[in-house]
């Protein structure tokens, strides 16, 4: 059983540690909403569904086109990041940060939050 | 070498992603993932976000053929694939009547954004419990004669030949459309 209430904390906790990062999702690999922390104004079902969109083509990008097993899925935007993580089988993770967002410290709270993620999930 | 982007829309389990793996000659590029939703009643794995099958169709053509994911929450997918397409089938499973109304979701969806020729095609009509050709297209709107509506005819995505004939007749309309326009 998913505990939702800690889900929805440990991704609280993820998009309230770091200003840059605007906001955050998890969802299932068909994309269906499991827990959302999403700047006002997005919609989080279509969040969700283009999420699980987004991963699947990166991954069957890699293994089509022979690049393994995909760690992320990165979209640089002129505002900002919109970055997608596995997070085990049933679940992914989209992380929406600001342009100014220093990478190496997003990608190791990318890294916590995962690792954190995956106990949930496995 | 002329390509023409057909594009296999319709509600879940209509039969899209079994009609694209009928005709294409290549392996299919698909986007499956284990279904979670009410989806998951139906059939364990749900495309989430296109298929993608290749036909040499003559030697002049070649058909690029998107199937398109069935539930609407990924509805930007099916704006992204219509922009581009020639032509376009509408895939509708008779045996579920519940769809019909999803059916028409679609069917508006992609007419506000195409002006390309659409034929509908119904799917399980073998299955227990499939309601009848006429039915289906009364219940669709095509009830009416006087109405100019899209031609109809009955697939079957797991049938080789079957979706061959469908496809044809999809290339048919685009052809017919193109020599109206001109």
């Amino acid at each position: 059983m998913i505990n939702s209430e800690k889900l929805g904390h440990i991704l609280q906790n993820f998009v309230a540690g770091l200003s840059e990062i605007q906001g955050a999702a998890i969802v299932t690999p068909d994309g269906l909403s499991l827990s959302s922390a999403l700047p006002p104004g997005m919609d989080e079902e279509r969040v969700a569904a283009m999420s699980a969109a987004m991963l699947s083509l990166g991954e069957r990008i890699g293994s089509e086109l022979s690049r393994g097993s995909i760690e992320r899925v990165l979209i640089e935007g002129e505002q900002g990041y919109s970055i997608l993580m596995d997070c085990g089988q049933d679940a992914l993770l989209l992380v929406l940060a600001h342009k100014s967002a220093k990478q190496g410290i997003l990608q190791l709270e990318i890294k916590r939050i995962v690792a954190e993620l995956k106990l949930i999930f496995n | 070498m002329e390509v023409l982007r057909l594009v296999v829309t319709g509600p879940v389990g209509a039969g899209k992603s079994t009609f694209v793996r009928s005709i294409s000659e290549i392996q299919v590029v698909d986007t499956d993932r284990q279904a979670t939703d009410e989806t998951a009643q139906l059939k364990q794995k749900t495309t989430v976000a296109l298929d993608f099958g290749r036909l040499k169709f003559n030697k002049d053509m070649v058909l690029h053929i998107y199937g398109t994911p069935g539930q609407t929450r990924f509805d930007f997918m099916w704006d992204l694939l219509i922009h581009k397409a020639d032509a376009y089938i509408l895939l509708v499973p008779a045996d579920r009547p519940a769809e019909l109304r999803n059916a028409r979701v679609i069917s508006n969806f992609m007419q506000q954004r195409t002006k390309a020729p659409m034929i509908v095609g119904f799917t399980h009509m073998d299955c227990p419990g499939a309601w009848g050709a006429k039915d289906m297209a009364i219940a669709l709107g095509y009830g009416r004669v006087d109405i100019k509506r899209p031609p109809i005819i009955r697939v079957d995505p797991t049938n080789k030949s079957s979706v061959a004939q469908a496809t044809i007749k999809l290339v048919e309309q685009f052809s017919q459309n193109l020599m109206l326009k001109r």
